[in-house]
This record gives C-alpha cells, sequence and structure tokens, in this order.
C-alpha cells in the first residue's frame, strides 16, 4: 500500500478508475505465468495514453517507487512482477490499433493491444503478421517486443523483434522518444529499437510499436511423421533443412508427451512411439507442392515409421491437435508444471533430447519435451508438485544440469521466455561476466536510478 | 465431508487445495470472461478468482467481502473452464466460495430468511411453488400487468424489480399437473424416456415443454414424467446451500433409477448441467455405480436427438432464417455445442445463420441478471448487437435462464426477433 497523497496524485492525473490499490487487487496483480513467484504490488495504474504513462512514472521517480510494466501477465520467466513492490503499471488498456499501413506493410498499435486481435486485423487487410506465441489470444504485443516473443513459425519467419519498425517509449527520466520508423533502411546512429527489445521493461516503457507486415503466403501443407528413436527425427529435422526447404513449421514431441496427449484427448496416438514431428510448409502453390515432396521424400529415407499428409484444412488442423494439446494435457496430469525454454543449435538437437532423458532418470523426474524442432528451441516440462519441496529441488538441479550442456553446446538458457526472475543465475554463465558488466551500463544509461524493472535479468541486482 | 481445515476456509464444503493449484495462471481464461471483459479487474477475471481463493487457502486473505463479492460476480458461465488448458473450474470453485460465504459472511436477517424461504421451503416443493405463481398469474389475467406496465409504475423503485417484472413470459398453467405421466410414442417405436421437468420450465415456459415431450413421442419415443420430481438443486448450488441442493438430488436420483428408461432427457440446460454434477455432488453419500448408470443417462434435449438420430421424414418445412444462442450450461457446463446447430440445420426451410460470440454469456446467469442489472444490461447488449448483425428472423436458444433474458432484451431493444427454445423450433416443424 502507497501513503494516501501518492493516491490522490496518481488520481488526479490518471482517474479514479485507472488506479488501484485494495488489497485483494494488490494480490492478484504480483504474479505471471511462471511457477513459483509471487510479489505484491503497493500500487497499480492503468494508463490509458503515453502521457498518461510519463504522468504515473513522474510521479513514481518522484516518489521513489520502482516501476514493473505489465500486459496480460502471461509471462514465464517472472518478467512482470513487481520483485521489490512499488508500481506495477498495466498496459492492457492501451490496446487500439491505430493505423495498418499497406502502402509500406506496417501496422501502428498502441502497446497493450492482443497478439491476435492484432493478427487478425492485418489479416482482414489481406496482410500477414507471422509470429504467433502460444499465447497470442492473451499476451500483449508491447509484451511479446519485450521478451521477443516466438512462436510456431520462427524457423521461416523469425521472431517478433524481427518485425519491429519503430518504437515509442518513455524513458526513466520522463522523456518520450521514437526510436525507428517506417523506412525500411535506417542506419541513423544507434539502433535503438534493437537495444529495447527483450529488454523486459528494465530500459523504457514501450506505449506504441510499429511492426512490419508482409504478404501472406497463398498456400499451405500440413504433415505429420511418427518415428521409432528420437535421434531419427533430430535427424529428419536435419536432412530437410540440408535439402533448402524451410518449412513454416517443424514441430516435435516426445513420447511422454505423445502419451499424456493420448490419454488426454484419445486421438489415436501409437504410444509407442519415440517422437513425431508435425511440418508445415507454405508459400506460393508451386512451392508448396515441391516442398512438400521434398520433405515426404526425406522422411521415408530416414526411415520415419509412418507419415500423414492432409488432405484440407479440417484434415490438417486434425494433424496438429497433438502439439496444440502438449501443454494441456501435461498440464492436467499434475498439479505443477515447469517449462523451460532451453534452445541449441539445430544441430544439438537430438543429442539434448539424450541429455535430458538422461537427466529425467538421474533425478527422477518425469519430463514431457515438445518445441520447436526447426528452431532448436525445446520445452522440457516437468511434471511436479510445488508443494513437494525436495521434488522441486531436484527439478531445479535437473535444469541446472541440462543448460551447463546446452552452453556447452552454444545454445542459449532462453528462446523465446526471456531471463525476468527466474534465470538471472543463468545468464552470467552463458554471457559471462563481462557481457554482464556492459549490460548493467547499459540499463545504468537509461536508468541511473534503477527505478524501472528492478530485481530482474541481473543476480545482484 | 472435509475435516481438516484448508486455510481460512470452513471445513464444511471447502474447496480442494488441489482444485486450486491446477491453476497455472497462464491466462487463457483471461479473453473468454464476460465479467473480466467488462471491469478489466483482474480479480474479476477466472484467474484472479483462483488466485484469491489461493490466497485464502493458504491464509493469506480473510474470507472476506471481496472474496465474496467476486463469488458471486462471477456469471458462474463456464466459459473459462472451456478455454482451460489445465482443467481448472474456476466457476465451481466459485459456487464452492459462495457456500463458504455463507457460512462465513452471514446476510443480515432478513435477506437470510427470505433466502432460506425460497431455497429451503419453496424451490424444494413444487405443489407450494406452484400455488405462489397464482397471484403472478392473476396480476396478468386481471390487467394489472397492463396497468403497471403502461404507467410505468416501477421506474420508481430499484431498477431489478422493473426487470425482474418486465421478464416474466405470459403465464399459464404449470404443466407439472397437466402433462400426463405417460405420453405415447407416435409411430415406430424407439424407445422409452424419462423427462425432468424444471421448476422454471413447468412454472414459466409450460408451452416449451409441452412441446419437447410432444417432439419427442413424434421421434419414436415414449415419455414418463414423474410427477413427484424435484427441483435439480442448480438455484442451491449458485445460491451457495449445497446442502440442500444434495438432498434434492438424492430424491431424484431414487425417483429417476427406479424408472426403466433408456434416458432421462430435460429440455432446461441449467438442470441438465446440475443433473450431470450430481456424480460428484454425491459422491460421498451414493453408492458409484448408480451414480455413474444416472450420469450416463442424463441427456439435453438435442444431445439426445442427435445420439439416436433425429427423424426427419414428414417435417413441415420453417421457413425462417434462424441464429442459435448457446446457452453456458450447455456449450461450456456440457460441451454440448454441435448437437444443437445441427437439430436447426436438419429442419426443411430453415436458413441457419450463425452469430459472431454465439457461446458468449447473455448475461442472464441465474440471479446475475438481477443482483447486477447494470452489469448483465453490458453483457446483453453485446450479444443483441451480435444478433442484430446475423438479421435472422428467429433467435433460438434452449435454456430458460437465458429465453428470458433474451426476451426481454429483444423487447426492450425493440427488436422483432422471437426468441424460441429449440423445441419450439422443431415442434413448429413436427406434424400432429
Amino acid at each position: 500500500m502507497v501513503a494516501k497523497n501518492i493516491l490522490n496524485r496518481l488520481c488526479l492525473k490518471l482517474g479514479k478508475e485507472n488506479v488501484i490499490s485494495e488489497k485483494e487487487d494488490l494480490l492478484v496483480l504480483g504474479y505471471d505465468a511462471t511457477p513459483g513467484l509471487h510479489h505484491a504490488p503497493d500500487v497499480v495504474v492503468y494508463p490509458t495514453s503515453t502521457e498518461e504513462v510519463q504522468a504515473a512514472m513522474q510521479i513514481a521517480r518522484e516518489e521513489k517507487l520502482p516501476i514493473t510494466p505489465r500486459g496480460s501477465g502471461s509471462g514465464l520467466a517472472g518478467g512482470s512482477i513487481p520483485a521489490h513492490g512499488g508500481m506495477v503499471l498495466c498496459l492492457n488498456r492501451m490496446d487500439k490499433i491505430l493505423e495498418i499501413d499497406a502502402e509500406n506493410l506496417t501496422v501502428t498499435a498502441e502497446t497493450g493491444v492482443i497478439t491476435l486481435n492484432l493478427a487478425n486485423a492485418v489479416a482482414e487487410k489481406g496482410l500477414y503478421y507471422p509470429p504467433d506465441p502460444a499465447s497470442q489470444k492473451i499476451s500483449t504485443i508491447g509484451g511479446n517486443v519485450m521478451e521477443d516473443a516466438g512462436g510456431l513459425r520462427c524457423l521461416k519467419y523469425g521472431v517478433t523483434g524481427d518485425y519491429v519498425m519503430a518504437l515509442k517509449c518513455v524513458l526513466p527520466d520522463g522523456s518520450i522518444i521514437t526510436t525507428g520508423g517506417k523506412s525500411v533502411k535506417d542506419v541513423a546512429g544507434y539502433s535503438f529499437k534493437d537495444l529495447l527489445i527483450s529488454s523486459e521493461g528494465t530500459l523504457a516503457i514501450i506505449t506504441e510499436v510499429t511492426m512490419r507486415l508482409i504478404p501472406p503466403p497463398q498456400a499451405k501443407q500440413t504433415m505429420l511423421a511418427y518415428f521409432d528413436k528420437i535421434e531419427t527425427a533430430g535427424k529428419a529435422v536435419s536432412e530437410i533443412i540440408a535439402a533448402k526447404i524451410i518449412p513454416s513449421t517443424m514441430e516435435i514431441m516426445d513420447k511422454t508427451t505423445i502419451n499424456c496427449v493420448e490419454d488426454y484427448v484419445k486421438i489415436g496416438l501409437p504410444r509407442e512411439t519415440a517422437a513425431l514431428l508435425l511440418i508445415e510448409v507454405d508459400g506460393h502453390p508451386a512451392v508448396v507442392a515441391e516442398e512438400s515432396d521434398g520433405v515426404q521424400r526425406v522422411l521415408k529415407e530416414v526411415n520415419a515409421t509412418e507419415i500423414h499428409i492432409a488432405a484440407n484444412d479440417e484434415e490438417a488442423l486434425e494433424l496438429a491437435t497433438a502439439r496444440r494439446m502438449a501443454l494441456s494435457a501435461m498440464a492436467r496430469v499434475s498439479p505443477s508444471t515447469l517449462m523451460e525454454d532451453a534452445t541449441v543449435p539445430r544441430s544439438h538437437m537430438a543429442q539434448t533430447f539424450a541429455e535430458i532423458q538422461r537427466l529425467a532418470k538421474k533425478y527422477d523426474l518425469t519430463v514431457g519435451t515438445f518445441g520447436h524442432a526447426g528452431d532448436g528451441n525445446l520445452h522440457p516440462t516437468v511434471l511436479c508438485d510445488e508443494r513437494d519441496a525436495d521434488q522441486m529441488k531436484r527439478a531445479h538441479a535437473f535444469f541446472d544440469d541440462l543448460y551447463t550442456k546446452v552452453l556447452e553446446w552454444g545454445g542459449t538458457v532462453s528462446g523465446e521466455h526471456g531471463i525476468g526472475m527466474a534465470k538471472k543465475d543463468y545468464l552470467a554463465r552463458q554471457i559471462g561476466s563481462g557481457g554482464v558488466e556492459v549490460m548493467k551500463r547499459i540499463k545504468k544509461a537509461f536508468d541511473p536510478e534503477g527505478i524501472l524493472n528492478p530485481g530482474k535479468i541481473f543476480a545482484d541486482d | 465431508m472435509n475435516i481438516e481445515k484448508l486455510g481460512n476456509f470452513t471445513a464444511n464444503d471447502a474447496p480442494k487445495y488441489e482444485d486450486i493449484l491446477q491453476c497455472m495462471r497462464c491466462g487463457f481464461c483471461l479473453p473468454t470472461c464476460p465479467t473480466f471483459a467488462l471491469t478489466g479487474r483482474e480479480r474479476s477475471s477466472p484467474r484472479g478468482r483462483v488466485a484469491l481463493a489461493r490466497a485464502v487457502a493458504e491464509g493469506k486473505l480473510e474470507f472476506n467481502q471481496a472474496m465474496k463479492e467476486e463469488a458471486f460476480f462471477c456469471l458462474d458461465c463456464r466459459a473459462c473452464t472451456t478455454a482451460c488448458p489445465s482443467g481448472v473450474q474456476a466457476g465451481s470453485l466459485m459456487e464452492i466460495c459462495r457456500a463458504q460465504a455463507s457460512q462465513q459472511q452471514p446476510l443480515p436477517k432478513w435477506q437470510a430468511g427470505f433466502r432460506d424461504f425460497i431455497l429451503k421451503k419453496m424451490l424444494p416443493n413444487p405443489d407450494l411453488l406452484e400455488t405462489s405463481m397464482l397471484p403472478a398469474q392473476l396480476y396478468q389475467k386481471l390487467g394489472i400487468q397492463w396497468l403497471v406496465r403502461h404507467s410505468k409504475l416501477l421506474k420508481l423503485g430499484p431498477k431489478w424489480i422493473d426487470k425482474a417484472e418486465g421478464m416474466m413470459p405470459e403465464l399459464h398453467q404449470p404443466l407439472r399437473k397437466q402433462l400426463p405421466e405417460f405420453s405415447p410414442a407416435k409411430g415406430e417405436k424407439r424407445g422409452t424416456v424419462a423427462f425432468f421437468l424444471g421448476c422454471v420450465m413447468t412454472l414459466m415456459y409450460a408451452e416449451v415443454s409441452r412441446q419437447t415431450v410432444r417432439v419427442l413421442n413424434h421421434q419414436g419415443f415414449d415419455v414418463i414424467t414423474p410427477k413427484t420430481q424435484k427441483c435439480c438443486g442448480a438455484p442451491h448450488l449458485s445460491e451457495g446451500d449445497p446442502e440442500t441442493a444434495r438432498q434434492l438430488a438424492s430424491h431424484n436420483l431414487d425417483l429417476f433409477l427406479d424408472l426403466d428408461v433408456d434416458a432421462i432427457v430435460t429440455d432446461c440446460a441449467g438442470c441438465g448441467a446440475a443433473l450431470k454434477e450430481y456424480e460428484e455432488m454425491l459422491s460421498e453419500r451414493e453408492d458409484h455405480q448408480r451414480l455413474q448408470i444416472f450420469h450416463s443417462k442424463i441427456k439435453d434435449i438435442s444431445e439426445f436427438l442427435i445420439e439416436v438420430g433425429i427423424r426427419t421424414e414428414g417435417l413441415k418445412p420453417v421457413n425462417k432464417i434462424v441464429t442459435y444462442h448457446e446457452p453456458c450450461h450447455l456449450c461450456h457446463a456440457q460441451g454440448i455445442s454441435k448437437q444443437p446447430r445441427d437439430i436447426i440445420k436438419s429442419i426443411p426451410g430453415v436458413e441457419f445463420r450463425e452469430m459472431k460470440e454465439a457461446n458468449w454469456c447473455c448475461g442472464s446467469a441465474a440471479t446475475f441478471s438481477l443482483k447486477f442489472t447494470e452489469a448483465s444490461q453490458k453483457i446483453l447488449d453485446r450479444k443483441l448487437e451480435n444478433v442484430k448483425n446475423t438479421k435472422a428472423e428467429v433467435l433460438v436458444t434452449s435454456n430458460p435462464g437465458c429465453h428470458l433474458q433474451l426476451d426481454w432484451g429483444l423487447r426492450e431493444a425493440d427488436m422483432a426477433q422471437p426468441v424460441l427454445h429449440l423445441s419450439e423450433l422443431l415442434g413448429e416443424a413436427t406434424p400432429d
């Protein structure tokens, strides 16, 4: 709770309906989707314009309240949890799409627009915004930029950051800057927007984004393949890429995940199968036909046990069911799910799977792994119960060991979820103390007083 | 009965901690929640409500006024249950919290007396319930209603009284006493079903349920309607009185299991959802196998007709453009979504038009529409806009709560579409 005079000042600037300080509200605005993390804020504001963000930040600065920005709170690393209390800046009431520019192929929107709403709005104009994080129905575009969210189509289309053209933001000192623009080329000075992407709300508060759009693919083909060895699935992935085909989607699920899904939806998945790949190619119909043939040839060559080709959109949806259900199916099995975000260069994927299996055995854990095989981005998910302290300890040890290997292979501790509070300890292991020091200097340049989202990214913050 | 106390919940009718922990806070429920859409406040969202319950369970929050408010502000529409990847039942959890509220946040004496009178005295007793409707029937028959509505007298009082009066449909004699206990099948007989006649159906929509039985007969089923059946218990669960609900459930369970029928059919989505929950409600009191048999027999009319295959030969064409509003207690609570549409489309002459957000609540939600008249109105307006955009001539639904709310809403908005129950539409197509 904050002092009455602070509340009054905030209410005066933002309106009473946009300031919240009741205990019950604060209690439910201190979490995101990261298991086990919670810290209640002291006050929550819902600005509706850049100027209101500026006003709220000024009051926070004067009153020495830490500021934590929040979209929908669907993050998986605790980025939007107010680790040091203070003010949570909820941006989901800034939810207007401001412009869809068909000539420059851009969309400009307020930061709190829901990702899927943005994708649907541009689709209505015959355009395409490819990044599709699993939480797109609820995640905000600003949150996506702040975490540089990925999704299922990254292999071919890239991640959120690849689509950022311009950002309007408020800096901790209260100044408003716009970085980038609609020009395709722009090398005027430092690329600030790239610095802001995946900065997790530690450098500035984004209030407006301009994203790049592309024409939608005209056709697509969906395929599903089963494998009796996880290595074979890994080999299929490498061979497909080696055949110079870049599928729009190449998703993998392991045996544990397959069985969880089959338990839940009973769609006749072969329980003995070691892995499945869901592959989609898209583009011009002629290219789709050629690439689809190419993929099938590779799948046969590596001896996939079964290959299914969708005859139409409905069947494509059916084939994708298992993958779409993966997390749900596992979440239903256990009270808690610890989902991680280990990412390796593609060529190390099969090894990573083997390591996951070895460590799961070592720590006596049930681990289902699914993820974006084409990107080498895996989501090993430990099925656990957060009330079982010993099990949680083993789960953390499991990830600790796994990340050691992942880093050895030149991978990263986070492919698309961010560092937040959850992975602070791992960051230094990946980029070294020198890397951390530079990052801290950048942070200091933007936010000398350290009021913006403290307690994130850096371990000793 | 739970013996160990969970945090700041009382031991009686407390939630299970596992059920609360099941929420992984992914937020997939947020875009489906009508109350969150209204307020934008996390505490009025399924994720927020579950988090509040968790705080109570972990002793971090008293079971206080805010918890109670959110429990009752929840529409219990179950849209979040459909959306939830990990199977969290936020609606059921809020029903349990309502039961907790009646223990921990007792109402003022006169309100508690009134609530008990309705829940424990009137609803469990069909005779009393029917007698109580007499004044309302007289009120309509003697022209007092005409006078009241035209004088706008009720605009002076609290909003809910005016709305409650406005929602009242044209009342007929309660159906329960008129409907024969046995109505024979027509044409080639396909089986025998029992009919569960809901309280609101018999009192306010007698004509609808008459059509349901007629349709079932025409489809080749003998229909048994036991006269001693009682309220399904749904109002009690929704108002936080699970004990009376369990007593009613036991009565109905015994009564219907004694009948030799292929299915127990209802045309009230709310009743259907409650009857399907008997298995859980009575799990500590009744034999598990009996509960399973009962559960397997409960069918919504649309679910039943699609399962046995609807006989369309001889149906008369109904040349109308029809749209369909999904009752929450049908699509979200029972997962029945395709069947009603399939039935509508199977009627010759009908042009079916899907509305946007067909499975978004209409704002009726048991007594929500009277307790939160303003919020209910906003939810209703959203629905009416979607109805309007279809340019449909008829709005079909299949639950009396939605029926009352939509009928009233369309009238207030000067929209010409009549609201029909699925059985009425099918009844129109069914020859004598």
